[in-house]
């Protein structure tokens, strides 16, 4: 058993600048470029061609294949091209690019679907495109899906949002209330689950005091309040803080009755089966010391980050634009990369916030460990990747458990070394996968 | 826009660093620095000078020798001649001390590679070594605010209702024989304070390592004054408090160095008692430095979610 009720310790500066910017949305790209795959699973099929007319929430691209998701044209005009795009992270994905021809047009006969039962209502949202908007991308119906095969007592709703900067989540919270109540009660309509959980770091009071209010008269629904420590929102620290139930290694979440989806998902699905308009903008955060003037922005999916970027003053020439939250998120520097489904924030570093600091000897003053919410032995683990012979490295990162790392980075942020603590864990996750797949392929 | 950086997650960091550590450890040890002039002269400073300099010179002629770059920016060699120092009594000539820290720094710490690879504490093993090469390291010297010029130390003299051993306060102040940083008890608990403070290390391994010899002392001989004067006699606060905390040569994790300080205090115990040196701190911390590997691997408790 674990000796203490928080697992997640960590206090980073919140920085949480856009808390009170209500979300404008962006002026209107030139163009967008829509990739493929935005979520964790298989690429969507492409159901137009180039030169074809599109209107603002069309499905431009079919779902296939194990946890794919529908996508849409975020704006109304032209498609102009079909062709892969390299994202973040060096991936390859095919794209479609529409020109936009600024009227944002929806189709005439769009309307809401007709939602009376659970299959409709789990069609209707694999249909919306939602996915993960917290970070995780993972197709929200293949999620809620899981209800049909097991006993689900339990909804949290993640509105944790620990990661410094951000407000997306928040602001949804504060001015789109409407849609996440909406959401709940179509999930516990439908899905027949006697509990919800609105988990919010205490740090956004005013959120927790609105849902409150929202919910007062609801039994079922629950709203918790969280201590701001980070990573308060990683879904296994969250689960464990909220529920004291752990998901242990080749278990799924929902075995535990338990679904985590995130609080904007949650309010995007019911404004798709409210008014039928599909996943197509989000709120994204634009912030970082380079930035003078922080916003929060409603952006239609696939806008270049650039077109983001040109939207807010800067203070200074950025040294560093991240995808994502300063803990999390991704360095980049193709600044024509699109704004995807689960990109919450981008920041922008001045020159010193950006340069890397230099790594020395480890010293074992197990903060890396203290600071661990699963409980890793850090440093056993750094040991074991300088083993040479892979059989032996194996064997030892197996048993030290590093596959239940949940990369939260907290080790790093705390090293007084200045180890690259989470990137070597990542490497040692990778080279597991790795030898682990040799191994099958080889037993066969 | 010229030229983005591009790195792995995280983007953001603590502040921590280790010279930073170690200037808080090199704060905490000022009290017990200055209460060592005050309490055995000049002479405890021209002690706490040639530890420290030789120490950092020793480390920088390792490096140069080895022509790797220099590592005295941690600050950490200023800590082994500083701790090194306050385990010596004035009675020890200055070339005895730099000898003293070339085994330290050379011997102990750099030939295993470095702050970090050392198996053993640098200071302690120096202090012990002296034990061995100079048979007196810690006794002779008199306190000048008293009029003896020599003292034996309380360990000498110290048993349940001895007329001649120091009093509790004379103890808690440090106002007795003995090396120049171990005497005073107020000063090495402003430092533990300062410690506790900043974070560098948690309450947990002295108040273990400190009340296992009291506890120890209170059930065999049922003395609550004999006890306490146990405690406070000797280098245990200077030991527990300064070098069974530190980070490399303890277990990493939290319940290794649990059982860490109660072995130090049991062996302490064990040698003031049964042995024929009348300390055993410096002792306890060394067998105990050689155990971490195991301590961790009995400790070793899975992650959230098994293995």
């Amino acid at each position: 058993m674990i000796f203490k009720k928080n697992i997640s310790s960590l206090h980073v500066p919140h920085n949480k600048n856009t808390a009170g910017s209500v979300p404008v949305p962006v002026s209107a790209p030139r163009e967008v470029v829509l990739p493929m795959n935005m979520q964790s699973g298989h690429e969507a099929v492409p159901v137009v061609n180039v030169g074809d007319h599109v209107y603002l929430g069309q499905l431009i691209a079919k779902e296939e294949g194990r946890a794919s998701s529908p996508v849409h044209a975020s704006v109304s005009g032209t498609v102009t091209e079909i062709a892969p795009i390299r994202l973040a992270g060096d991936r390859e994905v095919l794209a479609i690019r529409i020109e936009n021809d600024g009227k944002m047009e929806r189709h005439p006969d769009m309307k809401a679907p007709v939602v009376t039962n659970l299959d409709e209502f789990l069609e209707a949202v694999r249909n919306s495109g939602v996915v993960g908007l917290g970070g995780a991308a993972f197709p929200v119906w293949a999620k809620l899906d899981a209800v049909r095969n097991n006993e689900i007592e339990t909804i949290l709703v993640n509105g944790a949002e620990c990661e410094p900067y951000i407000t997306s989540d928040h602001r949804m919270m504060l001015d789109r209330s409407d849609l996440v109540v909406r959401g709940v009660n179509l999930m516990k309509e439908h899905m027949k689950v006697p509990r919800v959980v609105i988990a919010i770091e205490n740090n956004k009071q005013d959120a927790i005091d609105k849902m409150k209010e929202l919910f007062r008269d609801d039994p079922a629904v629950e709203i918790y309040p969280l201590e701001t420590v980070y990573p308060q929102g990683a879904k296994q620290v969250l689960l464990y803080n909220v529920t004291g139930k752990v998901v242990k290694g080749g278990q799924r979440m929902a075995s535990l009755g338990v679904l985590i989806i995130n609080v904007s998902s949650v309010a995007k699905l019911a404004e798709y089966i409210e008014t039928g308009m599909p996943l197509v903008d989000r709120i994204v955060t634009v912030d970082g010391s380079a930035v003078k003037e922080p916003k929060n922005l409603i952006v239609p999916i696939g806008t270049p980050i650039r077109h983001l970027l040109n939207e807010v003053e800067m203070k200074a020439e950025p040294g560093k634009i991240l995808i994502g939250g300063p803990m999390l998120g991704h360095a980049i520097t193709e600044l024509d990369s699109p704004v995807i489904k689960a990109t919450n924030a981008i920041l922008a570093f001045e020159e010193k916030d950006s340069i890397d600091l230099e790594a020395s000897s480890c010293i074992r003053c197990g903060r890396c460990m203290a600071n661990c919410p699963v409980g890793l032995n850090v440093v056993g683990i750094e040991r074991a990747m300088a083993k040479k012979d892979e059989d032996e490295r194996a064997a030892a990162l197996t048993k030290l458990g590093l596959k239940q790392c949940i990369e939260c980075a907290c080790c790093s942020y705390v090293c007084p070394a200045h180890r690259p603590i989470l990137a070597r864990n990542l490497e040692g996750k990778e080279f597991l996968k790795k030898y682990n797949a040799a191994k099958k392929e080889g037993g066969k | 826009m010229s030229q983005l950086h591009v790195s792995a997650a995280p983007h953001i960091h603590s502040g921590n660093a280790t010279n930073k550590i170690m200037r808080d450890v090199i704060i905490a040890l000022l009290p017990a620095s200055v209460a060592s002039v005050v309490l055995f002269g000049m002479q405890a400073l021209v002690i706490i000078a040639a530890c420290v300099a030789s120490a950092v010179v020793f480390e920088l002629l390792f490096c140069k020798l080895v022509k790797k770059p220099s590592t005295i920016g941690d600050l950490s060699a200023v800590v082994t001649g500083l701790l090194l120092a306050l385990n010596l009594s004035t009675n020890v000539p200055v070339w005895q001390c730099v000898v003293g820290s070339a085994f330290a720094i050379v011997i102990v710490k750099c030939l295993f590679g470095g702050l970090g690879h050392n198996i053993v504490n640098p200071a302690i093993a120096a202090r012990v070594f002296m034990l061995v090469a100079f048979s007196q390291v810690a006794g002779g010297a008199a306190c000048v605010l008293t009029d003896a010029t020599t003292q034996a130390t309380p360990l000498e003299v110290l048993a349940p209702g001895a007329e001649e051993a120091p009093s509790l306060a004379e103890l808690f102040l440090g106002t007795h024989g003995g090396a120049i940083g171990e005497t005073c008890a107020l000063a090495l608990l402003l430092g533990f304070a300062w410690l506790l403070i900043r974070k560098v290390i948690r309450w947990h391994v002295p108040v273990v390592f400190i009340g296992t010899v009291f506890v120890l002392y209170l059930v065999t001989t049922g003395d609550v004054y004999y006890a306490a004067q146990q405690i406070l006699a000797g280098g245990l606060f200077l030991g527990a408090i300064f070098m069974a905390t530190d980070y490399v040569t303890a277990p990493v994790n939290f319940r290794g160095r649990l059982v860490f300080a109660f072995g130090c205090g049991l062996i302490t115990f064990a040698v003031r008692q049964f042995f024929a040196y009348p300390e055993g701190v410096s002792f306890s911390i060394l067998f105990m430095n050689l155990l971490t590997p195991l301590i961790e691997e009995w400790t070793d408790k899975e992650p959230l979610g098994g293995v």
